[in-house]
């Protein structure tokens, strides 16, 4: 079954990246552009994953997180926060939140995909 | 990727524009929470992005002001109207960066006047990008280190599940690093009526054999560190003294050691004789899964130690290889002395006789299969002759190939790889030569400039299959199926399946590069591999994707020296069946004799059979009751009717020379017993005659 | 010095077949047996009578009867098989020779040989090195590789050797036996 992957960045680049390395990889994937679009888009989609950035317009990803383990259906789903190096007390944050794990920007197509290879069964 | 690299920069300059605005904005208002955060988000995703797509001098320029805000967004700067000048400047900077150009002196003056506002007693070290991505991206190491052995205790917390974690990729992560046993520790499961469904009560002893080092595994567990007490420990340390020691930590010390007993404990279950496992079971001193994990430690730690200690005896000595040759000839020629005296103390009634019989029997069977080991040689030694190869190939052609390699422990008789190593060649070279793509050509596929030739090896069953893929153009079956029409090789009226018009290159005389290279295309084709691996006893199978590459899988068997038979007879002939395929005998019913085919019903499922003396025409006397062998073969069952079977028999291969090409089916001879010569039967082969 | 080629006196060894003599150059005779049981393999051409235990080697047994187009060995006390050592396809292998009886090892000097006539004989000219002449006796001196080439064994051209000859065309078919 393929395993369709969301990923909230308000960055259409790192969305563009995002989608190119996981759709070559067999996955599909739904972009969303903040926070509050991912949460509209996850109502009622059926979504294995999902790939978040820390920083953006509207919702942030702390607050998306803390939305998305809410919702019953994604209460265990693997979620993932893209961060950089200059903020390791947000990592400690997000995995309050309910972060599954981290990625730090910048990054590769292959550490992403090795990424989601660790946490999606 | 050049499409994405305009699409960062076209982000960028529009980043750039808003970033201007919201500059602008905040000289009017310096407190404007909702701006400082639009300017730090700018300045984020350019960083970011810029380092994902190749712009690292924007990257770490960016990085120097996205930190003066946010500390401004921390409320430990002040926004002022220098700071407001200095952004812009470096707004303007970061636009002729992305326009390819910029000024080295006044991106050195900007950052100094930005470091100059930080406080100065926190320099901000620059933290190197480290964490997750860094650790996958140097996850092939340089130089192998040895392979240890950890005992690795994984307790996630109960409220593990919450952060999205399965703790059961995790352990197959740690499966992926090499040989690995996986203890789950069940006991903290409570009651069903007061178990949580969303808690994670297990937890997992876990034995890990791996080169890959303590850092590796630590890795494995990196998002969830803060939610699992984990402990690792290298059980078996490689040092030289462990070698001689050869039955490493008895299981109470593993016990104690991990913590699991205490040494009370341990003394008092000792002082009772029996096995201490199941003393500390029934004392309920520790459970079951701990004994298992402790017992599953010590012996993968010996099995470890007895590997390296067979290591450190097989470098030293060295023997020509013509000796070896000759003793494993030797072996052959004892084995069916051996057989003969068997079968004559069989006839004499003289139990000692018998009985000297056996330990002779015993013995060459242990030097036989001695003798075989030795010949045993790791394919990865051919394995590496080939990155010369494809390195000065490519260079050659222009193209960018890497050459991966995995199996190369796999072991194969000697002969075989000797004999495989030009067919290698051969296949590598097309690989290169007709499967990848210019650098460019690769490009505009939406490939990897560099090409990737993989050899791999893994043993299946009493076989090694090779394989040697790439990610090429694959092969194109309408270009090949026009070269065949073009060659005569099919009729132009008939249809084929992809797969079988691909597997048409090995067909002889066919070469499919329009433009003849230096390399291959030379004539030997892809025909003659086939050919040398049949030879070997092997097959070749061929699975190739247009756009996307070519597999050819070669299947070989571990020895060409000797197999496990079933031994039976026709007429005056003796015949052998390869046993690993027998699956079971039955008698032919009377009123199918004589029959060339026909169907058996074997408990319900209908079987074809063939008649071997119809088949051969073996025209002596037909015996009362005719039995049939039914074999299963490439997932078929399928049955040969015999005379009679006289039962399993080991046989010593001899080859039957050029002068039996004519009997495809034949494998090969050996002699039996009693010195008369049975012949052993290719049954893959008759199926390809028959059907 | 007639033939090209044999420069110096040659030893053969002498055997019967149907009433003549052939005969093989020595260096390439390994062993004279005595006849023993001969495995039949199946689908290979009439002339090629099966395989032999040799000391624990399989060695490959032909009738040159039938490869030059004479009836069937018929076994009797004499019949013997010749273990020669040839030439296939740039290997040496062992093959073994069935004959009706053998007779001497002979010693020939250059001149007694002469060329293969082009009539008169019943096998291809191409298997025949040249005529020995012996005490008014002519033996036929066989090529052996050329006998054995992996054509000739395989049986492609066994049919042939009837058509070459022109003396007689003895009604033997071994046409390949193939399935």
């Amino acid at each position: 079954m393929t395993q369709t992957i969301m990923t909230v960045d308000d960055s259409a680049s790192v969305r563009q990246m995002v989608n190119f390395t996981l759709k070559k990889a067999g996955y599909e994937v739904v972009e969303a552009v903040d926070g509050k679009d991912g949460l509209t888009k996850l109502a009622g989609a059926k979504i294995n994953m999902i790939i978040t950035d820390l920083n953006m317009p509207n919702m942030d990803g702390i607050e998306m997180i803390r939305n998305v383990r809410a919702m019953a259906q994604y209460k265990f789903i693997p979620i993932i926060l893209l961060t950089t190096e200059s903020q390791d007390d947000k990592k400690k944050e997000g995995k309050k939140a309910g972060a599954t794990g981290w990625i730090i920007k910048p990054f590769k197509p292959e550490q992403l995909l090795g990424v989601v290879k660790k946490v999606l069964k | 990727m050049d499409g994405q690299e305009e699409a960062f920069k076209e982000e960028a300059y529009e980043l750039l524009t808003e970033l201007e605005t919201s500059l602008l904005e905040l000289e009017e208002n310096p407190h404007d929470m909702e701006q400082i955060g639009r300017v730090f988000r700018a300045m984020h995703t350019i960083k970011g992005s810029g380092g994902m797509f190749g712009f690292d001098a924007i990257a770490d320029f960016t990085h120097n002001v996205e930190t003066v805000f946010d500390m401004v967004r921390g409320g430990e700067l002040q926004v002022t109207k220098d700071l407001v000048n200095l952004t812009l400047s470096a707004r303007d900077h970061i636009k002729t960066l992305l326009d390819g150009e910029g000024d080295k002196d006044l991106e050195t003056q900007i950052i100094a006047s930005l470091q100059a506002l930080l406080p100065a007693a926190d320099p901000k070290e620059e933290t190197v990008p480290g964490g997750i991505g860094k650790d996958i991206s140097k996850s092939a190491p340089d130089a192998p280190s040895p392979l240890l052995t950890y005992t690795i205790r994984f307790c996630p917390a109960l409220d593990i599940f919450a952060n999205g974690t399965n703790p059961i990729t995790l352990l197959d992560e740690l499966r992926e690093m090499g040989e690995c046993i996986v203890t789950p520790h069940t006991e903290n499961l409570p009651l069903l009526d007061d178990m949580d469904p969303e808690s994670c009560y297990i937890f997992w002893d876990i034995l890990l054999t791996t080169d890959q080092g303590e850092n590796a595994i630590r890795d494995v567990f990196i998002f969830v560190e803060d939610e699992c007490d984990l402990s690792i420990e290298c059980v078996d340390n490689d040092q030289g003294s462990n070698v001689d020691e050869l039955n490493g930590d008895k299981l109470g010390e593993i016990l104690v050691k991990r913590g699991d007993l205490s040494n009370e404990t341990l003394g008092k279950a000792l002082e009772e004789q029996n096995l201490l496992g199941e003393i500390l079971v029934k004392e309920k001193a520790v459970s079951q899964a701990s004994v298992c994990s402790a017992l599953a430690e010590q012996a993968v730690v010996k099995k470890q130690i007895e590997r390296r200690r067979e290591a450190v005896h097989t470098t030293s000595i060295r023997v020509a290889a013509g000796k070896l040759d000759h003793l494993v000839d030797l072996v052959g020629e004892l084995v069916t002395v051996q057989a003969r005296l068997s079968q004559k103390a069989s006839t004499v009634n003289d139990s000692d006789l018998v009985s000297i019989a056996e330990d002779v029997e015993m013995l060459v069977s242990g030097l036989r299969d001695n003798a075989m080991s030795m010949r045993m040689l790791q394919i990865g030694t051919t394995f590496s002759t080939f990155k010369r190869l494809v390195r000065d190939l490519s260079n050659d052609l222009g193209k960018q190939m890497e050459l991966t390699t995995s199996g190369e422990e796999t072991e194969l008789d000697k002969t075989v790889i000797e004999k495989l190593k030009d067919p290698l060649v051969h296949i590598i070279r097309n690989s290169i030569d007709h499967g990848i793509e210019m650098p460019e050509a690769r490009k505009a596929a939406g490939k990897e400039a560099t090409g990737t030739v993989h050899l791999s090896a893994e043993h299946a069953g009493g076989n090694v299959l090779i394989r040697i893929s790439d990610n090429g153009k694959g092969l194109d079956p309408a270009v090949i199926r026009a070269k065949a029409m073009e060659k005569g090789l099919i009729p132009p009226d008939v249809d084929f399946t992809d797969k079988e018009v691909n597997n048409l290159i090995f067909a002889p005389g066919f070469s499919t590069a329009s433009q003849v290279s230096d390399l291959s295309g030379r004539g030997v084709g892809m025909d003659v591999v086939k050919r040398s691996i049949e030879e070997l006893g092997g097959s070749v199978d061929l699975n190739s994707q247009k756009g996307d590459g070519t597999a050819i899988t070669l299947k070989l068997p571990l020895t060409l020296a000797i197999i496990e038979g079933l031994l039976v007879t026709l007429g005056r002939g003796y015949y052998i069946f390869p046993l690993t395929s027998v699956e079971e005998c039955v008698e032919l019913p009377r009123d199918e004799t004589g029959k060339k085919s026909g169907l058996l019903n074997i408990r319900g499922e209908m079987v074809p059979y063939i008649g071997l003396r119809e088949e051969y025409g073996i025209e002596e006397e037909r015996p009362e009751l005719e039995h049939v062998v039914i074999m299963e073969t490439n997932e078929k069952r399928v049955g040969f009717v015999v005379d009679s079977v006289v039962g399993s028999q080991q046989a010593v291969i001899k080859k039957m020379g050029n002068a039996f090409n004519n009997a495809p089916d034949i494998s090969g001879a050996t002699i039996l017993g009693n010195g008369a010569v049975a012949l052993i039967i290719d049954v893959n082969k008759i199926l390809d005659l028959r059907f | 010095m007639t033939i090209e080629g044999i420069t110096q006196t040659g030893q053969y060894l002498a055997f019967m077949l149907d009433q003549e003599v052939y005969a093989l150059d020595i260096m390439q005779v390994r062993e004279v047996l005595d006849y023993t049981e001969i495995t039949k393999v199946p689908r290979m051409p009439n002339f090629m009578r099966g395989v032999i235990n040799l000391r624990g080697g399989v060695v490959p047994v032909v009738d040159l009867r039938f490869k030059f187009g004479m009836p069937a060995t018929e076994k009797s006390v004499n019949t013997c098989i010749i273990i020669m050592e040839n030439t296939i396809d740039g290997e040496t292998t062992l093959i073994g020779a069935l004959a009706d009886s053998v007779r001497e090892v002979l010693d020939l000097e250059p001149d007694q040989i002469e060329p293969a006539p082009k009539l008169g004989t019943r096998l291809k000219t191409g298997f025949i090195k040249g005529m020995g002449k012996k005490n008014d006796e002519f033996i036929i001196l066989l090529d052996i590789d050329r006998v054995f080439s992996a054509d000739e064994l395989s049986g492609v051209n066994s049919a042939e050797a009837h058509l070459d000859t022109e003396m007689e065309a003895v009604g033997e078919t071994d046409a390949p036996l193939s399935s």
